[in-house]
């Protein structure tokens, strides 16, 4: 498969990226590690004129931790850093894991944090070549009126399937987006959008500098994600869950617990009701039947994906418990 | 428009005039004729096309080739020292760790990979390293053997003598 024609922007700094994207940016994609893009341009998915190369920016690749502002990680860190970087592995061990996650070993040397967050979202009858999509109508995610995936379907329901998102929504992460016209903070989980069709909340002009992760609670804290997939290595999640507990120094009792679940909509959703149920109590088998069924119920895939929509679901369900279970056992 | 840039591959210099569209995997097969990386999926979902840029293992399908200017760029062709095969190819050519050979030159620079940073890997760091090269024909269990019987002092450049191909 060739790539398309495009011109090739390679910026030496973010302030000269987002110059380039104030004029071109309705005409541009940005290129990372290229790791999802590329793909989705072999299919002619995607036919930028401009392919701004974001690569070997100093300022926007680096790990940076300290007890007023937390962790601090530059959008263009490679999974690969976060998966071995001693910081990252002793303060927020889940996002190591996470990282460890992602595609393949190949994958994770190319793949940056901020393309992993940014990933397109994906569907059956979207992520295909240009030959396979031109049988179908034009859908709504490529700009058409039909959806291929749900008969009758009047919005995109294209699923997001990042792995890094679960769990920094889960330990609270906001992002930086810069652009000419100065920075804009978000929490992460106002990132995404919930529309298929258009999953991130970001202009043409702006570029996902960095990731900000809060200092953990001071309370004995343990965060796990676990993912479902086909095959052990390459494949997206059909369904991932991030869930952080923190347990109250004294009582054992949940002092805050975020479940994150992934894969399985059109964006990652903290299933706060889970969260609600279980602030003060003991973690004890019943209940966690109870929250883990409370996220099987947040669980909204649709046929989509690989696997089944009841099967995802169901080990939603599972891997809730499993993680709840695991945090458990951590902290005690 | 094409775009004048210096290529360092298997330690030669090479000069190109190229579009930026084209990717590492078809500048290496097509204009410099090094057919040793393979093209298989081309999209970033067998690990075929594996080369090691600054000696790590990554995709050439979805690298740009103007992007790797001042990288160092090594290819299956440049394991072999002059007539002597690389220990890696040796092994897996003695275990029967190649059938129709698409995969190979892939799994052994991702093997290399592993075994510059992790000289004695358990089976499971072995197979965690290649899980990134797919293999139709031959089951993985020769290809595992094959890397893990490079004994640990082998790789710090004590190659062995082997019989040429």
């Amino acid at each position: 498969m060739r790539l398309p024609d495009f011109q090739y922007v390679a910026p030496q700094s973010i302030g000269e990226a987002c110059l380039f994207l104030k004029d071109h940016g309705r005409e541009s994609k940005i290129l990372a590690g290229g790791t999802d893009l590329l793909p989705s341009m072999k299919q002619r998915i995607f036919r930028p004129s401009y392919l701004v190369h974001i690569h070997d920016i100093p300022e926007m690749s680096q790990i940076r931790f300290d007890e007023q502002l937390g962790l601090r990680i530059g959008a263009l860190v490679k999974l690969h850093t976060l998966e071995r970087h001693p910081l990252i592995i002793e303060r927020y061990p889940m996002i190591s894991q996470a990282a460890a996650e992602v595609g393949s070993v190949q994958i994770r040397e190319m793949a940056s944090l901020g393309g992993n967050l940014s990933v397109d979202s994906r569907c059956y009858y979207y992520n295909q070549s240009y030959f396979w999509r031109k049988c179908k109508p034009i859908c709504i995610k490529m700009g058409g009126e039909t959806c291929n995936a749900i008969g009758g379907g009047k919005r995109c329901f294209a699923a997001f399937c990042g792995d890094l998102a679960p769990p920094l929504i889960a330990l609270g992460a906001k992002i930086k987006l810069l652009s000419t016209k100065g920075e804009r903070i978000l929490s992460l989980s106002d990132f995404y959008t919930g529309d298929g069709a258009k999953p991130l909340a970001i202009e043409p002009d702006e570029v996902l500098a960095e990731v900000r992760v809060p200092v953990l609670s001071p309370n004995k804290a343990f965060g796990t994600y676990l993912k479902y997939r086909i095959r052990r290595s390459i494949d997206f999640p059909l369904a991932s869950v991030a869930a952080v507990l923190t347990l109250d120094a004294k009582e054992q009792a949940c002092q805050e617990v975020k479940v994150v679940i992934g894969a399985v909509g059109t964006k990652p959703e903290e299933v706060k009701t889970i969260g609600e149920l279980l602030k003060g109590r003991r973690l004890e088998d019943p209940i966690i039947e109870e929250a883990s069924e409370l996220a099987f119920q947040a669980a909204k895939p649709i046929a989509n994906q690989g696997s089944t929509p009841s099967y995802r679901k169901r080990m939603i369900k599972i891997l809730t418990a499993k993680a709840l279970k695991r945090g458990l056992r951590e902290l005690a | 428009m094409k775009d004048t840039v210096t290529l360092q591959i298997n330690g030669e210099n090479y000069e190109l005039l190229i579009e930026p569209k084209k990717t590492l995997l078809e500048v290496l097969r097509e204009d410099l004729g090094l057919t040793g990386t393979k093209e298989v999926c081309d999209f970033g979902t067998c690990g075929a096309c594996t080369v090691l840029l600054d000696n790590r293992p990554v995709l050439s399908c979805l690298t740009l080739a103007v992007s790797c200017r001042g990288k160092k760029i090594t290819t299956i062709e440049g394991l072999k020292k002059g007539e002597t095969l690389h220990p890696l190819q040796s092994s897996f050519i003695e275990r029967g760790a190649i059938q129709c050979g698409m995969c190979t030159p892939g799994m052994i620079l991702s093997a290399k990979a592993l075994l510059d940073e992790n000289p004695h890997p358990t089976e499971f760091e072995v197979r965690k390293a290649i899980s990134g090269n797919l293999c139709r024909c031959t089951g993985y269990v020769k290809i595992v053997e094959a890397i893990l019987a490079i004994p640990q002092g082998v790789m710090k450049g004590e190659l062995k003598e082997s019989s040429k191909p």
